[in-house]
């Protein structure tokens, strides 16, 4: 077990809001190198909050948190600020500023090592600005870069999250509910381009997802929490009713439904795209064919 | 069907008990009518008064905007100077101000600090302040421009911090995952979001000044304040009705231009 396996590794995690119960008590996730898991949950489990704490958002308590050996926890500040770079987050409702034009977002994204005067001036290093226009094309935004984020539709606004994750040249995706805010068919795309992504950059990457088919379909590990404690750890094939009934406790018969239920929404339908923005048509469905969807 | 009727209901009452309720009202009717009782009134002098009234509406009637131009222009100019002046300086210094009495962004000492200069700023109305000034600096619109700094900062300021305080916390939380420094998070999260509000804010307070800039004239900070008393108490009242004519038109068309640079700005 040496710590090059490991890209990350949390041990013994504890968070807490407050003085109340842990939120996190004692999670220890060790992720491969390229091993995109997914985890699973209850509402309340403490999913959002493991991430949060990861990136040290959110204080733990206690545990170790090891990014290729060096213990985010134990870092003072400005050493922090490095570590975050190395750490891609994509988020629940994309947190894009939604005033800015697309380009400005995903160069928000290289902050970490832009100064404060360039980034006011909006002066980014040119190397930035070629891979931002290399990350738009590969997330399907072609020809966006002017448009600003508001202008844009659900599911483009969450590329852009992706592109602006990416151009920080993380080491580890933290991805928190990619989906939440999305119809199933372009949920499934969305999916489908984070895992792409790892897999051409040899990503380790936590996804939090509170869908359990859409888990199955592109997690082949799967980490079940139940009330900030790891109830599951295995792959989709060990994750029976029995697991889901544990892991998801009341909200049992729901999970229930929805694993019965299909394997996320069809091919065909996955066919139309939800975009009212200009041309992102065409390029959103050609960045990622139906093939690569890794279903 | 009435008697059916098994639950009866009424907005409950502010003050429960009636009789505190007759005694409240009872004792705030009894102070109204003393303090009435108190306020002199002198019809002779009110007689008096309303000749001069009908000299000054004749004098509305018939405003002069000749005579006395050399000095009308002048004073309006010098508003506009002091109102532009005032409110550009008073931006630059309630943005700082703002971000530092905001606490989403700040730690507890630095939100009490911008907090308490804030609540300086705003403590006293802006003819006080402006006495204070004509006493610190001589007449003049020095003491003006002065004088609406100080006030405009508390004004855009206070709101400003608060239109911080609203900002949608995902993007700030998205650029410290990104490993981003606390002035390119205020830059890149916090402005873009508020920038809206600072200029409807700053357009507004543009307004205020103007009008303001009339009024601090009263007691001898500049402006076309200055040219309204002296005409006043000239008794040279087409003068007067000029002044405040163009005050009504300057300030009409600030709002027409205000109007048009938010459409185009937001």
């Amino acid at each position: 077990m040496s710590e090059q396996q490991h890209p990350l590794r949390i041990d013994d995690l504890v968070v807490r809001y407050g003085r109340g119960e842990p939120v996190i008590s004692g999670v220890s996730i060790a992720l491969g190198p390229k091993e995109i898991v997914g985890l699973i949950g209850a509402s309340a489990a403490g999913k959002s909050t493991l991430l949060r704490a990861v990136q040290r958002l959110v204080e733990p308590e206690s545990g170790q948190i090891l990014l290729d050996g060096v213990d985010l926890t134990r870092l003072p500040r400005e050493e922090l600020r490095g570590a975050r770079r190395r750490l891609g987050m994509i988020f629940q409702e994309h947190a894009l500023i939604e005033r800015l034009t697309v380009m400005e977002n995903v160069l928000a994204g290289t902050l970490g090592r832009t100064g404060f005067w360039r980034s006011v001036r909006r002066r980014f290093d040119p190397d930035d600005i070629e891979e931002a226009f290399g990350l738009l094309d590969r997330v399907g935004l072609t020809g966006l870069e002017d448009s600003r984020c508001d202008e844009l539709s659900g599911g483009q606004k969450q590329r852009v999250g992706i592109a602006r994750a990416l151009i920080q040249h993380p080491d580890v995706l933290l991805v928190d509910e990619p989906t939440a805010s999305l119809d199933p068919a372009t949920s499934v795309r969305i999916m489908g381009l984070i895992t792409e992504i790892c897999s051409e950059r040899n990503l380790a990457a936590i996804i939090n997802l509170h869908d359990v088919p859409l888990a199955r379909r592109f997690c082949p590990r799967i980490i079940g929490l139940l009330e900030g404690r790891v109830a599951f750890d295995g792959p989709p094939s060990a994750l029976d009713d029995a697991v889901l009934q544990r892991v998801y406790g009341d909200e049992a018969t729901r999970a229930h439904a929805d694993a019965a239920g299909e394997a996320g929404p069809t091919e065909e339908e996955e066919e139309e795209e939800e975009e009212p923005g200009r041309g992102a048509d065409t390029t959103g469905a050609s960045a990622e064919g139906e093939d690569s969807l890794g279903g | 069907m009435a008697a059916e009727l098994t639950h009866r209901w009424r907005p409950p009452r502010v003050i429960e008990s009636a009789t505190h309720r007759r005694l409240i009202l009872g004792g705030l009717a009894l102070y109204g009518l003393l303090a009435l009782v108190t306020v002199e009134i002198d019809l002779a002098r009110i007689a008096e008064g309303l000749t001069r009234t009908s000299a000054f509406f004749a004098g509305w009637l018939r405003p002069d905007f000749v005579t006395r131009w050399t000095d009308i222009r002048a004073g309006l100019l010098e508003s506009l100077a002091m109102t532009a002046v005032a409110t550009a300086a008073a931006l630059l210094l309630s943005i700082p101000l703002g971000l530092g009495a905001a606490r989403n962004l700040v730690p507890g000492p630095v939100y009490m600090t911008a907090r308490a200069v804030l609540a300086v700023a705003r403590a006293f109305h802006e003819i006080l302040v402006a006495i204070l000034f004509v006493a610190m600096f001589g007449f003049g619109p020095f003491a003006g421009v002065v004088t609406l700094v100080v006030a405009s900062v508390g004004f855009l300021g206070k709101l400003l911090a608060e239109a911080v305080e609203e900002v949608d916390p995902a993007p700030l939380e998205a650029l410290t995952a990104a490993g981003a420094s606390w002035g390119s998070r205020v830059v890149f999260g916090v402005l873009p979001q508020i920038m809206p509000r600072v200029m409807g804010l700053a357009l507004y307070r543009l307004d205020i000044n103007f009008r303001e800039s009339a009024v601090i004239g009263l007691v001898g900070a500049g402006g076309i304040g200055a040219t309204l008393t002296t005409a006043f108490s000239r008794y040279e009242f087409e003068s007067v009705s000029a002044i405040l004519i163009l005050i009504i038109g300057m300030v009409f068309g600030a709002e027409v231009i205000s109007g048009r640079l938010r459409q185009r700005l937001l």
